[in-house]
């Protein structure tokens, strides 16, 4: 018994000081750390690359320009695999080890909230990319935590604006039976009851997460024949709602819209067997607007990867340029200057000006609605006849922020 | 919510030829169990690796018979894949406790979750169904889509080769008994070895199959040998232990319960495998047909 | 004689280690007390999972589930009630214990492989409820945020109530399976027909060993919450249980320290790992099949064999590792 304590403990030790002695990174005028925890393994990869290579793009941009008041920005990221514990981990290890100004992270939404309650606790900014859950500058927004992705009452409220201007009366909800599928469904339908309220609610469908075999819904939803189904899918079973609705040939007998059926991610999986007459929105469309800004953007990054760029990059991009600008305007790395400069801030994107709204933090993104179609030239199908709904009509208001946040 | 007969024939359908997937994946995975008395958690790994060769065979192939090559192709890539796995590493285990066979083929499952990764990216994929098979039929005024057609009439023809492959061929006959008694087996002078790597590779093979017949009706990710592991195992469960036939029932009671579910209860028809799964094992705690052992 | 030698000697090492342990929060950096208080929590739930695998033999392939629900009931009563700190406390350990007696309660009445798949099945539907109720749990986003008392708002403090409840959980354990009823399991993990035979309840015996493991796993539960401060459905999947699972196989299921080590190898190595490579599970995969092949009695098994040739914790010698053994799965 006792031999086995001493070499435990003799393991125990080494292990100690292995760690004690491994290279730690020390705080003085070096570069400005910013680290990104974020789900690099599994579907939602498909989204975070752009993610990451945007943002790695703009910051090389960056510094070769100087960097900030003479200081260079660098990131390191972590995988956390689509799993909450693990996500804390690792961002743990990103504050506490690496020691990183700033925080960027990630597509899961519940691990979202878990990190930026942390986050809160350290007094560390805490730069939201992808996550869509309206709690993270909503109900459980902060000082530290800042989003620039959408989220879905921003999603609810421009779905409404362009669904209520269509003729269409009778309608079913379907979609992930999880918080964001429910969360989206809630404030489409909500927003669009109150711009429209003669509509109506004809049936609900939800399936699990993922669901490969969504075939035996569509024919349930097409006996009940709405006028427009909604689909409140997330990125995994998104390709398989436009699959077996062109199997069933269901996109062609009854107008299906999806938030993010018009971008980039889904429809380029699918080439051009898409099905068409789809309604989308998005956040972003590599080919619109079709302005020198977004063709230099595209260009920049068709360049250095070899894709056209998604939804993600733009986030990316987008967190770039205001981690930038705000600690220009701070003038030195002080989380609280930065968080004050960062309020308010307006940057220029792919898209147009950006602002992050001072009272809660959220970045304030313009929504587009298209319809899928085939058109010459693409190997996918991309979307047409895309209207701009513009950020003031897409964001909560701050009364309604205010409520939810009970101040 | 008003469905006629035709609604309801289509979902039974479309139930059962969800099940013929299952049902192919899962016969391997019995075959496996019953021979090697091993759970192989790598199981769902080689349906997606299936799956995702699938994907690249159509692309390189093309044209209107790219899937028909790809469906012929994959599953050996499967083969070769699982031949390497088991020739180099698994062979020297089979005398080993159970729980450490189970921690070999759990980390097999990290390993080519891995090399998928690295191998084809992250990127969604996606493949069409045949030119012969798009589109759908009218089943009594509701569509039912011709691939999953297709799935019906190509579950049974594989069950029905697998049946007369364990019965009437020489090698299914010894894979049988072994499953029973491998003893005796060796004592009759089989090389026993030779016999557990073909019973493998023929499991592995049809997870194969299972994910090339898959490929063009979901979208192929990374993260699909999850979602497959765990019903696969609970299905074979509750069919019987390397029993085939009783991975057909099994598959059948989670596809069809399934696709009734949506249409009477969506809440909760995620939930009804699940509840299958229970009430199966509490009335009859060895699964509904014979175990193997 | 040299029993009791070996037992003092044994002791003065585990203090050592102690010591140890408690020298760590003021010398070392924030990161690794995070780190080890992670290792504490979840070595915790490892150990009470090879009370019911190792020495009960039984397959609970799903013991993250008690975990999980000892930890949300913590979480619920500690955000929903404005009952005092320590009842939600106690809350966690008592919920995780009903919900094992209630589920190993059928589990029981199978074995091997169906024990198994039952058990997944219901921790699964106890999974799907979590992840539905939104209003309740809080679904898939989770609880986060919660309140600590102040006595244990500091990290470090944290930490020293975690390595407290941890090293009196463990030696609890200890007790219990050195006792009559500890032996006596072990022996219904060997050959539960002769135990039959001689007239012990064998489904009783198993039931306790499961309600007790649920107990500490339930213990575990509610420290997670104190170091996390978030509970998230995610804890109830089965993924989870699986890894515990296979930390307790690496490490060794037939020794007592085994699992704890096994935790700590996998959580370091997915941690620092992890910062170089975001290919860490091909890692993790790889290294198991070494220590598959190279160390057959997990790593804590490794290290007991080069102390102590042929003399394991759990009185295993006489165990016929028999590839043709009918008692198979």
């Amino acid at each position: 018994m006792k031999r086995i304590f001493v070499l435990t403990s003799l393991c125990l030790f080494v292990i100690i000081m292995s760690i004690f002695l491994s290279p730690f990174s020390i705080k003085a005028q070096g570069p400005i750390k910013i680290g990104i925890v974020d789900t690099y393994s599994g579907p939602p990869t498909t989204y975070t690359y752009d993610v990451r290579d945007a943002f790695k793009l703009a910051i090389d941009e960056i510094n070769a320009k100087g960097g900030v008041f003479g200081r260079k920005i660098e990131f390191t990221t972590r995988d956390d695999k689509f799993k909450v514990d693990i996500c804390l981990s690792m961002a743990k290890e990103l504050i506490m080890m690496e020691k990183v100004d700033i925080l960027m992270g990630t597509i899961n939404s519940a691990a979202t909230l878990a990190v930026s309650e942390y986050c809160k606790a350290e007094k560390i900014p805490f730069i939201v990319t992808f996550s869509k859950s309206d709690k993270i500058t909503g109900e459980k927004g902060h000082r530290y935590v800042f989003s620039v992705s959408e989220n879905t009452a921003m999603i609810g409220k421009a779905a409404a604006s362009g669904l209520a201007k269509r003729p269409y009366i009778k309608y079913w909800i379907a979609g992930d039976d999880y918080e964001y599928g429910h969360a989206l469904a809630d404030g489409v339908w909500g927003n669009l009851k109150k711009l429209k309220p003669e509509v109506q609610l004809m049936g609900q469908s939800w399936w699990k997460v993922g669901e490969p075999e969504l075939t035996p819904y569509l024919t349930a939803i097409s006996s009940a024949k709405p006028d427009v189904v909604i689909f409140a899918t997330g990125g995994a079973s998104m390709v398989n709602a436009m699959k077996a609705a062109k199997a069933t040939g269901f996109a062609e007998k009854i107008p299906m819209f999806i938030h993010t059926a018009t971008e980039h991610s889904t429809l380029a999986p699918l080439g051009l067997e898409a099905p068409e007459k789809v309604i989308g929105t998005s956040n972003y469309h590599f080919y619109y607007p079709d302005t020198p800004k977004n063709k230099a953007f595209v260009k920049a990054f068709k360049d250095a990867y070899g894709r056209e760029p998604k939804v993600g990059a733009l986030y990316g991009y987008l967190a770039a340029q205001f981690i930038t600008k705000a600690l220009i305007k701070a003038g030195k790395m002080d989380r609280e200057k930065f968080i004050d400069a960062l309020e308010g801030m307006k940057v220029d994107s792919p898209v147009g000006e950006i602002e992050m709204r001072a009272y809660d933090h959220q970045a304030m993104l313009p929504m587009f609605m298209g319809v899928t179609k085939k058109v010459a030239g693409y190997p996918f199908l991309i979307a047409t006849d895309i209207v701009t709904i513009p950020a003031s009509e897409v964001m909560p208001s701050i009364e309604e922020i205010k409520k939810a946040r009970r101040q | 919510m008003n469905f006629g007969i035709a609604e309801i024939i289509c979902q039974f359908l479309v139930g059962i030829s969800r099940s013929m997937i299952l049902f192919i994946v899962c016969a391997g995975l019995s075959f496996i169990l019953g021979v090697l008395r091993v759970p192989n958690i790598a199981h769902g790994s080689l349906y997606m690796i299936g799956a995702f060769a699938t994907f690249s065979i159509t692309k390189i192939v093309g044209g209107t018979y790219g899937f028909w090559v790809a469906l012929a192709l994959a599953p050996f890539l499967v083969v070769l894949v699982s031949l390497v796995t088991e020739r180099l590493l698994f062979c020297h285990l089979y005398q080993r406790e159970h729980l450490m066979l189970l921690l070999f083929t759990f980390s097999v499952s990290l390993i080519l979750g891995d090399l998928v990764k690295i191998v084809w990216g992250a990127e969604y994929r996606s493949v069409p169904p045949p030119e012969l098979l798009k589109g759908s039929i009218s089943i009594l005024g509701a569509s039912f889509p011709k691939y999953n057609l297709f799935l019906i009439i190509i579950g049974p023809l594989v069950g029905i080769a697998l049946w007369l492959f364990t019965t009437k061929t020489k090698i299914g006959k010894i894979s049988r008994a072994a499953a029973v008694d491998r003893e005796m087996v060796g004592v009759l002078g089989i090389n026993v070895s030779w016999v557990f790597a073909f019973a493998f590779l023929i499991g592995c093979y049809l997870a194969g199959v299972g994910g090339a017949l898959v490929a063009p009706t979901v979208s192929i990710t990374l993260g699909m040998d999850h979602t497959l592991i765990i019903e696969a195992f609970l299905i074979v469960t509750i069919g019987g232990l390397g029993n085939m036939w009783g991975a057909l029932v099994g598959s059948l009671i989670f596809g069809v319960t399934h696709s009734f579910g949506v249409l009477f209860w969506p809440q909760f028809a995620i939930v009804f495998p699940y509840m299958a799964v229970v009430i199966v094992l509490l009335l009859r705690p060895k699964g509904l047909l014979k175990s193997v052992w | 004689m040299a029993k009791k030698e070996s037992h003092l000697k044994g002791l003065w090492i585990l203090g050592i280690i102690f010591i140890l342990l408690i020298l760590v929060p003021p010398f070392a950096p924030r990161f690794f007390t995070y780190i080890l208080s992670l290792i504490f929590v979840t070595s915790l739930v490892a150990m009470s999972l090879n009370m019911v695998v190792g020495f009960g033999g039984m397959f609970q392939f799903h013991h993250g589930v008690f975990y999980g629900v000892g930890a949300y009931a913590t979480a619920l009563m500690l955000t929903k009630t404005s009952l005092p700190t320590w009842i939600g406390f106690i809350a966690g350990p008592i919920v995780a214990t009903l919900t094992g007696l209630i589920i190993g309660g059928f589990c029981v009445r199978l074995t091997r492989l169906y024990f198994a798949m039952l058990q997944i099945s219901l921790g699964s539907l106890l999974w799907a409820i979590v992840y539905r109720w939104y209003s309740f749990t809080g679904g898939d986003d989770g609880i986060h945020g919660i309140r600590m008392p102040s006595l244990l708002q500091s990290l470090n403090n944290s930490y020293y109530f975690i390595l407290i409840i941890l090293t009196l959980s463990l030696f609890l354990m200890h007790k219990i399976l050195k006792s009559p009823f500890g032996k006596t399991l072990q022996a219904i993990r060997d050959n539960p027909q002769r135990c039959e035979a001689v007239g012990i309840n064998v489904r009783r015996y198993q039931l306790l060993g499961i309600v007790i493991a649920t107990f500490f796993a339930g213990v575990a539960g509610v420290l997670f919450v104190i170091l996390e401060r978030s509970v998230f459905a995610d804890l109830l999947f089965w993924v989870l249980s699986l890894e515990i699972f296979i930390m307790c196989l690496l490490g060794g299921w037939f020794t007592f320290f085994g699992p704890v080590l096994g935790t700590a190898i996998i959580i370091s190595l997915r941690t620092f790992v992890g910062k170089y490579t975001e290919y860490w599970t091909l890692i993790l995969g790889i290294i198991l099949i070494l220590v598959i092949f190279f160390l057959p009695e997990g790593v804590m098994g490794y290290i007991q064999e080069l102390v102590k040739p042929g003399m394991k914790d759990t009185g295993q010698e006489g165990k016929r590792i028999d590839a043709s053994s009918r008692i198979g799965l």
